[in-house]
C-alpha cells in the first residue's frame, strides 16, 4: 500500500498494511532541524525601526508566498521523516505597527483578531492570539463592512494555497487540508472571551449573527480546500481546555450544533472525510462529535487527561482516532524504549479494526525530530496488521 | 425585609441575571440594608458558583459571566463600605511566563479572583523572570501567579523562583502556577507552593493563604 491508500483505508475503519502515521503542524524549529536550515535573526531585525518597516512591507506584499514557503518546508520535513500524511494550514493576516507590542509589530487577521509576535530561542518568529478588535456589536459590524472584499480574497487564497501544496507534494505525502480555525474560535476570539460570555447572556441575537456569518465564511473556505484536490479535510475548534469544555455541551449544541452539522454535511456531499481537532479534555463532547457527523478526531492531549483507550471504549468505531503521543516529555526527552513502548500501547489501545492513525498529540518548538523518527519507525515495526 | 433582599441578591447572581442583581445592589446602596451584609451575600453566591464549576455543572462561560455580575454589583457597593472593611482580600500579581503569549487562562483567573475580592496586578504575557521579581518587590503581594501553556516555556517558572530567592523575597510571597503544560508534580519540583488546574481552585487556594 502507498501512503494514500494506507490513510484512506484506516479512515474507512478497515485495516491497512500497517498503522499510518500523520504529522501535525510541525513547528518551524522542528522542520528547520530536519532540513538543516538556520532561521533568520528576526528578533534583532525587528528591534531596528527601519528594518521593522521593511519586514512589515515584505510580510504584507508577500504574505502568500511566505506562508506557502513555510509550509512547503513543513511538508518536505514530514516526507523526510517518513510521515504518510501531514496537516496543512493557511491563515490570512496583515502586519500592523503597534507601539505597545513587544516587537512593535502585530498581526491582524481578517476576522478581527490580534496576534502578538514573539521570537523563540532559535530566532524563529512565533505568533499567538492575544485579543479581539470587535468588543462591541458596532465594532463588529464596522469591521465586517470594512473587510468585506477580503473574505472573497481569503477563499481564493485558501483554494490556491492548498492546490499548490497538493500539486507539488501530493505524490509523496497526503496533505490533510485545514479550513482554518473553526466557527467557535472565530466567533469568540474577535470579541474576547469575557465579552463573548457576556454577549451569550445579554445579546444572544448578536452572537447568533456572528455565528451565522462565520459559518458562511467557514463553509466557503472548506469548499475551497476540497476544490484543491485535498481528499481528507481537517476542521478544528479548541472547544475544551485542560479540565473540560469552555461551555456547557448543551449550550455548544444550541449555539454551534447546526453549524457543525452543516460542516459535516458539506464534506460528505463532496465525498470527503472530516477529521476534527480540539485541544483540551474532550470526553464530554465525544458524543456530540458523533452526533454532528464528524468522521474522526485528532489530538486527545494526555496533559488534559485524555487516554486513547478510554476514548476508543467510549466511541467505538464511530470515530477515527488520530493521536496522541505526549509532547510534554516523551517526544521531547523520552528514550527510544519509552517512545516504542508508547507506540505499542497506542496501537494496542486503538488500532484494532483500523480507524486509527498514529500522531503526536500536538506540536511545539522542542518536539525532537529524532523522537518523531523513532515514533514512525516503531509504527513500521509494531504496527503491521497481520489479518 | 433585609434578609429577603440579600437572598434575592444571591439568587439573581446564581440565575445569571445581571439586570436583576444590579437593580438589587442599587436598592441596597440607597436603603437600610447593611452594605457589608450585601457584599457577604455576593461572596456566598460566588462560592456556590465555584462549587458548581468544580462539580462540572457550570462551565467557563457561566463562571466568567457570574464574575462579571459580581464585579458590577461590587463596583456599586464597595465605595459605600466602611474604610476598615473595604480593602481587598489581598494583592495577587499575575502574568504569563516569558516566551508564552497565551492569556486566556490568566485572564479568566483574573476575572474570577477579582470578583472574589482580591486586588489583581496583571503583568500581561511574555513576562521575563525579572519582571515578576520586580513586581513582587514593588507590590508586596500575598501571592504570585504564573501561567504557562507551553512545555517549551515551563523552565521559566524555575527561573522566577530562583530570582525571588536571589532577591530575598521568596519567603514573602506564595507562588501558584497554572496552565496546560503544568501539573501538581511540576509545581512541587519547581519549588512553587501550589498548582491550580482552574481559576476556582486557584482562588480558593489563595483565599486559604490569606486567611492563615
Amino acid at each position: 500500500m502507498d501512503f494514500k491508500e494506507r490513510i484512506l483505508t484506516a479512515i474507512n475503519h478497515e485495516e491497512p498494511d500497517r498503522v499510518p502515521v500523520m504529522g501535525l503542524i510541525l513547528d518551524r524549529a522542528t522542520s528547520d532541524r530536519v532540513l538543516g536550515k538556520k532561521p533568520a535573526d528576526i528578533g534583532s531585525m525587528l528591534s531596528n525601526p527601519e528594518l521593522r518597516d521593511e519586514i512589515k512591507d515584505y510580510m504584507n506584499s508577500s504574505w502568500n508566498d511566505m506562508y506557502y514557503g513555510s509550509w512547503a518546508d513543513v511538508l518536505e520535513a514530514a516526507i523526510k521523516l517518513g510521515f504518510d500524511a501531514n496537516w496543512t494550514v493557511y491563515a490570512f493576516m496583515q502586519a500592523v505597527e503597534d507601539p505597545e507590542s513587544k516587537l512593535g509589530l502585530v498581526l491582524h487577521d481578517v476576522f478581527g483578531r490580534v496576534w502578538e509576535l514573539g521570537v523563540d530561542e532559535d530566532g524563529n518568529m512565533m505568533s499567538s492570539y492575544v485579543r479581539g478588535l470587535c468588543t462591541t456589536e458596532e465594532e463588529w459590524d464596522a469591521w465586517v463592512e470594512r473587510k468585506r472584499p477580503l473574505y472573497d480574497k481569503l477563499i481564493e487564497n485558501v483554494a490556491d494555497y492548498h492546490k499548490r501544496l497538493a500539486d507539488n507534494y501530493g505524490d509523496r505525502i497526503l496533505p490533510i487540508g485545514f479550513a482554518g480555525s473553526g466557527v467557535f474560535e472565530n466567533t469568540w476570539q474577535p470579541m474576547g472571551f469575557v465579552n463573548f460570555s457576556k454577549f451569550v447572556y445579554q445579546k444572544p441575537d448578536f452572537v447568533e449573527k456572528v455565528i451565522d456569518f462565520q459559518t458562511d465564511v467557514y463553509l466557503k473556505c472548506l469548499d475551497a480546500v476540497m476544490r484543491s484536490g485535498v481528499e481528507v479535510v481537517l476542521g478544528g475548534d479548541d472547544l475544551s481546555q485542560k479540565t473540560g469544555p469552555f461551555m456547557h455541551p448543551e449550550l455548544i449544541e444550541r449555539l454551534f450544533g447546526d453549524s457543525y452539522r452543516r460542516v459535516s454535511e458539506l464534506v460528505h456531499k463532496r465525498n470527503r472525510k472530516l477529521i476534527w481537532h480540539s485541544c483540551g479534555n474532550i470526553y464530554a463532547l465525544l458524543d456530540k462529535f458523533v452526533e454532528w457527523g464528524f468522521d474522526g478526531i485528532l489530538t486527545m492531549e494526555p496533559t488534559a487527561g485524555m487516554d486513547l483507550g478510554k476514548v476508543r471504549e467510549q466511541v467505538g468505531h464511530k470515530l477515527v482516532l488520530v493521536g496522541n503521543l505526549d509532547v510534554s516529555y516523551l517526544l521531547v526527552r523520552g528514550t527510544q524504549e519509552e517512545v516504542e513502548a508508547a507506540v505499542k500501547k497506542a496501537i494496542r489501545d486503538a488500532a484494532k479494526g483500523g480507524g486509527y492513525i498514529l500522531s503526536a498529540a500536538h506540536s511545539h518548538r522542542l518536539v525532537d525530530p529524532t523522537r518523531l523518527k523513532w515514533m514512525i519507525e516503531a509504527a513500521h515495526k509494531y504496527g503491521k496488521y497481520t489479518s | 425585609m433585609s434578609g429577603e433582599i440579600l437572598e434575592q441578591l444571591k439568587a439573581r447572581l446564581l440565575d445569571l441575571d445581571m439586570d436583576g442583581a444590579v437593580e438589587l445592589a442599587e436598592l441596597v446602596a440607597g436603603g437600610d440594608v447593611r452594605i457589608a451584609d450585601a457584599v457577604n451575600a455576593i461572596s456566598e453566591g460566588l462560592e456556590v458558583v465555584g462549587q458548581r464549576f468544580q462539580r462540572g455543572e457550570w462551565f467557563l462561560t457561566e463562571l466568567v459571566y457570574a464574575g462579571e455580575i459580581a464585579r458590577e454589583t461590587m463596583d456599586l457597593l464597595s465605595p459605600l463600605m466602611e474604610t476598615a472593611s473595604s480593602g481587598p482580600l489581598g494583592t495577587v500579581v499575575v502574568g504569563t511566563v516569558a516566551g508564552d503569549l497565551h492569556d486566556l487562562g490568566k485572564d479568566i483567573f483574573i476575572n474570577y479572583a477579582r470578583s472574589a475580592g482580591f486586588k489583581l496586578i496583571d503583568l500581561g504575557v511574555d513576562v521575563p523572570a525579572e519582571g515578576f521579581v520586580s513586581a513582587v518587590k514593588e507590590h508586596h503581594p500575598l501571592a504570585l501567579g504564573m501561567s504557562c501553556l507551553l512545555t517549551t516555556t515551563d523552565s521559566e517558572i524555575g527561573k522566577v523562583i530562583e530570582g525571588l530567592k536571589r532577591q530575598n523575597v521568596r519567603d514573602k510571597v506564595k507562588v501558584i502556577i497554572g496552565g496546560a503544560a503544568l501539573t501538581e508534580q511540576f509545581a512541587e519540583n519547581a519549588g512553587a507552593d501550589a498548582f491550580a488546574p482552574d481559576a476556582v481552585t486557584g482562588t480558593d487556594i489563595i483565599r486559604g493563604w490569606g486567611a492563615s
